[in-house]
């Protein structure tokens, strides 16, 4: 009897023990039947979980031998909740990843090289953005989801209200500098140029930039200058033509024509200050269309300014679907199914198109007037589609946050006076180098 | 001593109970769950981070061992004695305002007034209250556009301050929310402190001829100062550890780029460890700065063990 117990007792632990165990690995049995379950995830709002979900339930009708799961989440959680299911090994096949992240994902040798699927089964011609997922040993990596573009966003009443005339497609940052002077005032309404400026009661400013894809890195660009070489391993930031766009920046935010970090931390978010009709210019992606129209701004696009010798430069982030190296094949197959269906079908695209998110990836989708729509703001979406043919990545690889931080943190420094431009180039690309051989030598 | 030993042998030898007898069994199973959870969520992950602190451990990947690697590199890092001194100012600031403070609202609030409950539950509100909410409500004073604060330099003819962002301010005005959000919490432990007070005690100083004054400095401080061990213990762990506050007040995401707090002058350990295991995947290198903070909170709670002898006095 009492052995008996005994037993039950042990019972007992080891069950609790397994339950506890298994509840924290593997995903219950994924095959029914002929059906394939594909796990899949992508960060989401409420719009566009909504959204995805009707173009799953499409997908599912057409594809009836694909059952597909998701794991979706806020961005910042979904990515926290992606790393940690890739290390416990029950990530999902597939998922949309941020453009930034590809690389970073690559490198780490968590995600499948599609190369082979890329060159024999995906139209270029018809999609945009596909090269910017390629690295530089010419393999890719993801097949774009959604496209993010760079373009100048300017609010339309401040112009009106300087009478200064709109940013044009062959404006260059001296243009743009111009121009903020008129468009920056104090709390008595004197511009920038009036001897009476008060540089400590600037209630608007000309001119925001700030991060990383809105930030410095397009004017290093267009300067002639950059952050990292092509290889992406090596820092490129100790160079003239650097210096002579750090010293535009600088000049910029000594005349108060742009609100520097501090500036910028008074309106809370970076973003607000133009949301709040603080701010007539900024730097931004595609994606800020959503939040501008939901604010009521008056604004438009206009291409991003040329620099000194006339170079022109753009961010683009094309976030992809990627799959999970560990998926097993039938999945991979599936999952390579979705992708081919994400691109080529155009309902799929003009759904997506609807939640206003991003620019599509099907070229025919987004030269169609339903992508195009003037009725909507901004007017000018064309300038979003041009800029593709100038835009480049923002030098993402595997260490990207890191270096963006140093990047980031330097110019808050130089832009706050606490330093240089002299020392911020040296103090900047040591920094730089370190996170890159951190990370690139050990390899 | 001598009492304690005989009361000792006195008492009939315990019998030597047999490992896992059927009692045992049964206690071992009715603490199976505390057991179960203890082992592997705090031993099990104490351990792996130990492991991991000895690693290179991107979470994407195994981790490799590399030795004393992660700590050799932590003490070179300039941003770890940054973030150190950030949060060892932090330390200074808050942990004896604090606990002033909440002693000196405890004793208020321990008199006979009206709406004494009301009082009470005023300085407990900010207690339960999120963290967003407070940086909403810090953010109507400190603003440095719309805040009150610097509509009252300007009236007074001062000049504007960036409060949260500004090396000099940012930390002495994080400490002041992190009181003021806080302080009800000490508050309420001070108040069972004090009303354990018995009212002898005052009623003899009285006679004695002692005053207010004498009467708390010679009667309550001593009677309480278990009280205040503790939170000052306590206080002292809450500043170390503080990440909620400076992640929602200063700007912390883990998108590229943010630029809230881009001069880390609000960096603390937590929220440099968070950084390091979250945004750059060096889970390795996060939990030798885990080890690191342990050793130091651990190190700082010994000694307070050890002066408690020169001042707390337990009756």
């Amino acid at each position: 009897m009492k052995k008996r117990r005994f037993l039950s007792v042990l019972g007992l632990i080891g069950l609790t023990a397994a339950l506890l165990i298994s509840g924290c690995s593997s995903q219950s049995s994924t095959q029914q039947g002929d059906k394939v379950e594909l796990y899949m995830g992508y960060s989401s709002d409420p719009p566009t979980k909504k959204k995805m979900e009707e173009i799953i339930a499409k997908f599912e009708q057409s594809h009836p031998h694909i059952k597909i799961k998701t794991m979706t989440a806020p961005y910042d959680d979904f990515y926290q909740k992606l790393t940690t299911q890739i290390a416990a090994g029950n990530a999902p096949d597939l998922w949309q990843s941020d453009g930034t992240k590809v690389f970073g994902y690559a490198q780490r040798g968590a995600i499948l090289d599609i190369t082979d699927y890329v060159t024999k089964e995906i139209n270029k011609e018809e999609l945009n953005g596909l090269e910017f997922n390629k690295d530089s040993d010419g393999k890719y990596w993801g097949v774009p989801q959604g496209i993010q573009v760079g373009a100048l966003f300017y609010n339309k009443d401040l112009f009106d209200k300087a009478g200064v005339p709109y940013p044009t497609a062959d404006w260059t940052w001296d243009d743009l500098k111009a121009a903020s002077v008129k468009l920056t005032l104090d709390a008595n309404g004197k511009h920038a140029d009036d001897p009476a400026f008060d540089k400590k009661s600037v209630k608007q400013y000309g001119f925001a930039f700030f991060g990383s894809s809105r930030g410095a890195f397009n004017i290093l660009k267009a300067y002639g200058g950059g952050v990292l070489d092509p290889t992406l391993k090596k820092s490129i930031i100790n160079s003239p033509e650097n210096k002579k766009a750090v010293e535009w920046m600088v000049d910029g935010m000594q005349r108060k024509l742009f609100p520097n970090p501090a500036d910028l931390k008074a309106f809370q978010s970076n973003f607000k200050a133009f949301l709040s009709g603080a701010v007539a210019m900024q730097i931004d992606i595609y994606a800020a269309t959503t939040s501008m129209n939901g604010a009521g701004l008056n604004y438009d696009v206009a291409p991003m300014p040329k620099g000194p010798d006339g170079k022109r430069f753009a961010p683009v982030i094309a976030n992809s679907w990627v799959i999970n190296k560990k998926a097993e094949e039938q999945k991979v197959k599936a999952a390579k199914e979705w992708i081919t269906y994400w691109t080529t079908s155009d309902e799929a695209q003009k759904e997506w198109t609807e939640v206003g998110e991003a620019i599509p990836v099907k070229k025919s989708v987004a030269n169609s007037e339903m992508f195009l729509n003037p009725a909507t703001k901004p007017e000018n979406k064309k300038v979003f589609l041009d800029t593709l043919e100038f835009a480049g990545t923002i030098d993402t690889n595997a260490v990207f946050t890191e270096w963006v931080k140093v990047f980031t943190d330097n110019l808050a420094e130089l832009f706050m006076d606490k330093y240089g431009t002299d020392e911020f180039i040296t103090k900047t690309d040591e920094g730089i180098q370190k996170v890159l051989d951190d990370f690139f030598k050990k390899q | 001593m001598l009492e304690l030993q005989t009361k000792q042998q006195a008492k009939p030898a315990v019998k030597k109970r047999k490992w896992l007898d059927s009692e045992g069994r049964w206690g071992l199973l009715l603490v199976s769950p505390y057991l179960i959870h203890f082992l592997v969520f705090v031993v099990g992950t104490s351990v792996a981070s130990l492991y991991f602190s000895f690693s290179d451990y991107d979470i994407l990947n195994p981790p490799k061992w590399t030795g004393l690697d992660n700590y050799a590199k932590l003490f070179e890092d300039p941003l770890f004695y940054r973030a150190l001194w950030n949060t060892v100012y932090f330390t200074i600031l808050y942990v004896p305002a604090k606990t002033f403070l909440a002693l000196l609202l405890a004793v208020a609030l321990n008199q006979k007034l009206k709406g004494l409950k009301f009082f009470r539950m005023v300085h407990f509100l900010p207690v339960i209250s999120s963290w967003t909410v407070i940086a909403y409500v810090a953010d109507a004073v400190f603003n440095q556009r719309i805040g009150f604060a610097n509509a009252f330099l300007s009236k007074l003819g001062l000049a504007p301050q960036n409060w949260l962002i500004d090396e000099f301010w940012v930390i002495p005005v994080l400490v002041l929310i992190a009181i003021w959000k806080s302080v009800g919490y000490m508050m309420i432990i001070f108040l069972a402190g004090l009303q354990g007070i018995s009212s002898d005690m005052y009623e003899a100083a009285s006679i004695d001829g002692a005053n207010a004054w004498q009467k708390f400095w010679r009667v309550t401080v001593p009677m309480i100062s278990g009280t205040t061990f503790l939170v000052v213990i306590l206080n002292t762990i809450y500043s170390f550890q503080n990440f909620e506050q400076i992640f929602v007040m200063t700007g912390g995401s883990t998108e590229a780029g943010s630029t809230g707090g881009a001069n880390n002058a609000s960096l603390v350990l937590m929220l440099f460890m968070f950084r390091q295991a979250f945004s750059f995947f060096k889970m390795g290198y996060a939990s030798a700065i885990a080890w690191v903070l342990f050793l130091i909170l651990l190190a700082i709670t010994l000694i307070q063990f050890k002066l408690q002898k020169k001042w707390v006095h337990y009756d």
